[in-house]
């Protein structure tokens, strides 16, 4: 049984809200996925239906922690939920992630993971403390707010309860929504799975423990943590500051090592001067984030931050805690704070159109987050916004909106960079079609916009979507901007794999560009083919971002993927099989951490803040902590391994999803601007992010190969499925024609 | 002289407000900084406790994490930690409010409000077995486990409700300062919470009692 290792908590509930029956079952059948993510995947693998989409009855949706959470192990508080996804084409499966208490919480209460079944008929929310599991009635909680959601239900649970709730728009089958727990954590596309099935919220009492392995003493654990607060940096692994410190041999613009002089909590009660925050004073670790100034500009920062805050057991608080009087004052809000970290600000920024830091751009963030947030919206990583400020630009609105839905609209308030423009928006998305009027602009941002283009990014009439028109027609949309001629694409008809500004990466995914080729050239541009979503993979970042010169990193990146596997960000080489590596790696790391589960915003750490050990991190840290934790000696290879078995699980169940074995042609496809892009320039040029086709072809050679996958299709081969435990997965693919030859 | 008597009645009245500046943070623990240094130690005396300001708290909750690992069996959880962090954590020392966007708590207006043992005499007093004792070298009020029978009475009767009785093996479970090396000191990022002497505990303790008021 699972009491013969520490860090699983060793049991499973199923939660079946047709027939209202809940059950346990054990995790020590998902062991060899390690947790997390890969219970997700096995979950989703194990129940497989043809052709439904997210909002069917017969999808699930698994949230699960893996065996570190609740342990204590350093930025273990990430909690996975696995899904059909209605933002993505043929909803295909996704993970979304949230931190906060959540995880833990779960684990103390005795359970790795929840999985959701079915859908009833009425609200309900699902209620756990500790052994006593019910579902109990959520009619006076449907259509509240989140926050009042959460509030709502600690009252009834006890103010220690940790919640996670969807808002309106996951009630309203809002595609670009969230489920979200305390504090603005949010995952991603899964809201209106919830919504579907009526479950409101989930609220946990856990009094029990996470057990460590008997093995393992307290002085091994401690120990651990204060090897890695050696080595940590700052948030995405920041690891020297962003400014010069006295005690720094290097500073760069590009960590998020933010603390620093000139760095206030201003907005503390006694405003805290953060000071110098030396890699060495463990007591400043919690203090060298400190990134308001990141999303507000430093002035702004310095009067509005409170403090950072963030995960159970994360040191490193990348969270921002804010405070805004004028959220009451002059947008009359019931609350003067907002808690979020990166697109939970950037986003109604981004779709306001990115104006300069000052107290507009403050006011458009702390009060889009806090409508985004109440609301549970969710901007698939900017898409939303994206689409919002391009159609703006574009004058595209007022051809897709009826003339009296156009006029209803404060545009004038848009131009004038009014927050209070703020409200109506989000309210449009969220409420879909219970907003007065006919609210095609909520409707449509809301929706997806897979739903919207055709194969060649071409957008369809919006309306004929939303009325599921079955031959609808085209929006007859066209290029008419001015930097459009640089492209000579002025009078073509729009699509939205041209624009640039719209930023979709991956033509599959039509999500926002995450950490693609203006990161790490190929890397990151390998990195977008194969999730079904924006990857949410920080594996690269954490080290081409860590602000150490350039040199050091490429000779750290040779050392573990051989030479030439990063290139300085913007002149780019070919492609090689070091960078086919590296990007595997990345992808084996993301999905270890997700199912661990474990923050991949800080993790790995393959480079440290230490002169001493020459900037050299430490890349097993995770396989040291699951070996302290589980009493289970894994080695680093042991542990990537399993992670890459569930990376595999992964590819296979796409394949399954889409039942296409042309992954190559019909998911790994990329958008025509990030070849176009920088007209003037050539792939390789200094100073451009520009990729090019014949070189990615190269590079999905050479990544499937690292994969072990069929070339020519893109699919695991039986023999790569085999080595890592699948066998049975080949079975099934075989049987359905979907295994390469 | 302030005496711990009248500190624990809550009788010192020093000003606050003081701007907490880098050169003060981590000047009591003073703890050791480089990879795989040796384990830092943070002084005790006798005549102490440990505080958190709540200006300083981030929420991260390793204190209670490194609380559960420094005593017995290496069991995670806010109920076997000696120091509460999570009772408090999303709404504030008083539970949900109609107005619970103005009280404390992460739902609030993001302070948290962390509750530690004061290492005053009331469970002390109550437990009918004799079982909590000072220790002279660190000023703790312990427990004796071969006399703690799990009546709750300590728990119960607890000014800051930091006593739990462990579910399993029926034992308080309260504060004693690690024998003198408080673990949960020297994991705080951020240096919120710190072992002060009763002398320099009024301002930090006033501090702190500032925010277990309702807003």
């Amino acid at each position: 049984m699972t009491t013969t290792y520490g860090g699983w908590a060793g049991y499973i509930l199923r939660v079946n809200l047709t027939t209202k029956v809940i059950t346990k079952e054990t995790t020590e059948t998902y062991h060899d996925y390690i947790g997390g993510m890969g219970i997700g995947y096995k979950v989703l693998w194990d129940d497989h239906v043809d052709g439904i989409k997210a909002t069917d009855e017969e999808n699930q949706l698994v949230i699960s922690a893996g065996p570190l959470s609740g342990s204590g192990a350093i930025c273990s508080a990430r909690t996975t939920i696995t899904s059909r996804n209605p933002v993505i084409r043929n909803h295909l499966i996704t993970d979304g992630h949230f931190g906060g208490h959540f995880s833990p919480e779960l684990k103390f209460a005795g359970y790795d993971a929840i999985i959701i079944e079915g859908k009833s008929e009425t609200p309900v929310w699902l209620k756990i403390v500790d052994d006593t599991v019910t579902l109990e009635p959520a009619d006076s909680l449907w259509g509240v707010g989140i926050f009042d959601t959460f509030a709502n239900i600690s009252k009834l649970m006890g103010q220690q309860a940790q919640v996670a709730a969807i808002g309106p728009s996951g009630e309203h089958l809002v595609a670009q929504s969230t489920i979200q727990t305390q504090g603005g954590h949010s995952a991603g596309g899964h809201g209106a799975v919830l919504g579907s099935k009526k479950l409101k919220a989930i609220g946990i009492i856990g009094t029990g423990t996470v057990d460590i392995a008997e093995s393992t003493t307290n002085e091994q654990l401690r120990a651990l943590d204060d090897h890695i607060l050696g080595i940590i940096g700052a948030n995405n692994n920041g690891v020297v500051p962003n400014q010069p410190q006295s005690w720094a041999e290097y500073s760069s613009t590009g960590s998020r090592w933010r603390g620093g002089p000139g760095v206030t909590w201003g907005a503390a009660d006694n405003p805290v001067d953060v000071g110098e925050t030396p890699w060495d004073d463990r007591q400043k670790v919690g203090m060298r984030t400190s990134m308001a100034e990141m999303y507000f500009g430093r002035d702004e920062a310095n009067k509005i931050f409170k403090r950072p805050g963030g995960c159970h057991s994360c040191p490193i608080r990348c969270f921002c805690e804010v405070k805004n009087p004028k959220m009451k004052t002059e947008y009359n809000l019931p609350t003067e704070n907002i808690t979020n970290v990166c697109l939970g600000f950037l986003d109604p920024w981004y779709a306001m159109g990115k104006p300069s830091s000052g107290e507009k751009r403050t006011d458009i963030q702390t009060v889009g987050a806090y409508y985004m947030d109440d609301n549970g919206i969710w901007s698939a990583y900017g898409q939303l916004s994206h689409l919002m400020r391009e159609f703006t630009s574009r004058g595209f609105w007022e051809i897709i909106l009826p003339a009296e839905e156009f006029a209803a609209i404060n545009w004038a308030q848009y131009a004038d960079l009014d927050a209070h423009f703020m409200q109506d928006f989000y309210t449009r998305i969220a409420y879909s079609e219970d907003y007065p009027g006919s609210n095609i602009l909520g409707r449509c941002l809301g929706r997806g916009l897979h739903e919207f283009i055709n194969e060649n990014g071409e957008l369809y009439n919006v309306e004929d979507i939303l009325n599921e028109v079955d031959t609808p027609r085209m929006a007859e949309l066209t290029f008419e901007l001015e930097s459009d001629a640089d492209y000579d694409l002025v009078g073509k008809t729009y699509s939205v794999f041209l624009d640039k500004n719209m930023k979709v990466f991956n033509r599959s995914m039509v999500g926002g560009v995450h950490h693609a080729s203006e990161s790490a050239g190929q890397v990151g541009a390998l990195l977008n083919t194969v999730f079904n979503r924006d990857p949410q993979c920080h594996s690269h970042i954490n080290l081409i971002n860590c602000g150490l010169p350039h040199a050091k990193i490429a000779e750290v990146a040779a050392s573990l993927w051989g030479e030439g596997a990063f290139d300085p960000v913007k002149h780019y080489t070919a492609m090689n099989t070091s960078k086919a590596k590296f990007a595997k790696w990345c992808l084996v790391k993301n999905v270890l951490h997700d199912s661990l589960t474990l923050c991949n915003w800080m993790f790995p750490l393959v480079v440290s803040p230490d002169a001493n050990r020459d900037y050299i991190g430490d890349s097993s840290i995770e396989a040291q902590m699951f070996s302290l934790v589980t009493g289970i000696e894994t080695s680093e290879a042991e542990l990537d391994a399993m992670a890459e078995s569930v990376l595999q699980l992964h590819r296979a169940l796409t394949v399954l999803q889409m039942n296409e074995i042309d992954q190559r042609n019909k998911h790994d496809v990329l958008s025509e601007w990030v070849y176009d892009l920088d007209h003037d320039m050539s792939f390789g040029d200094e100073g451009t992010i520009k990729m090019d086709r014949d070189d990615i072809q190269i590079g999905l050679d050479m990544f499937y190969a690292e994969m072990g996958w069929d070339k020519e299709t893109g699919v695991p081969t039986r023999a790569t499925l085999e080595k890592f435990k699948l066998g049975y997965v080949a079975d099934k693919l075989e049987s359905l024609a979907l295994l390469p030859a | 002289m302030i005496t711990r008597r009248a500190l624990l009645a809550n009788g010192a009245k020093v000003a606050v407000g003081t701007v907490y500046g880098g050169t003060l943070v981590g000047f009591l623990t003073g703890c050791g900084s480089s990879d795989d240094a040796e384990t830092p130690i943070v002084e005790v005396i006798p005549g102490g406790l440990m505080v958190v300001n709540p200006i300083l708290c981030v929420g991260c909750r390793r204190c209670e994490i490194a609380c559960s690992w420094s005593h017995e069996k290496s069991a995670v959880s806010p109920s076997t930690s000696r120091i509460k962090v999570a009772k408090n954590l999303n709404f504030g020392p008083h539970g949900v409010q109609p107005n619970y966007q103005d009280q404390r708590g992460e739902q609030g207006d993001s302070t948290i409000v962390p509750s530690t043992c004061r290492q005053c005499d009331v469970c002390m007093t109550v437990c009918p077995q004799e079982a909590i004792s000072v220790n002279e070298e660190t000023g703790a009020r312990v427990v004796n486990d071969d006399l703690c029978v799990g009546c709750g009475y300590c728990a119960d009767k607890c000014p800051q409700q930091v006593i739990t009785i462990d579910k399993t093996t029926r034992k308080s479970l309260k504060c004693d300062l690690c024998e003198g090396s408080p673990n949960c000191a020297q994991v705080c990022p951020t240096g919120a919470i710190k072992f002060y002497t009763w002398e320099d505990a009024i301002a930090e303790v006033e501090l702190h009692e500032k925010y277990l008021e309702l807003v």
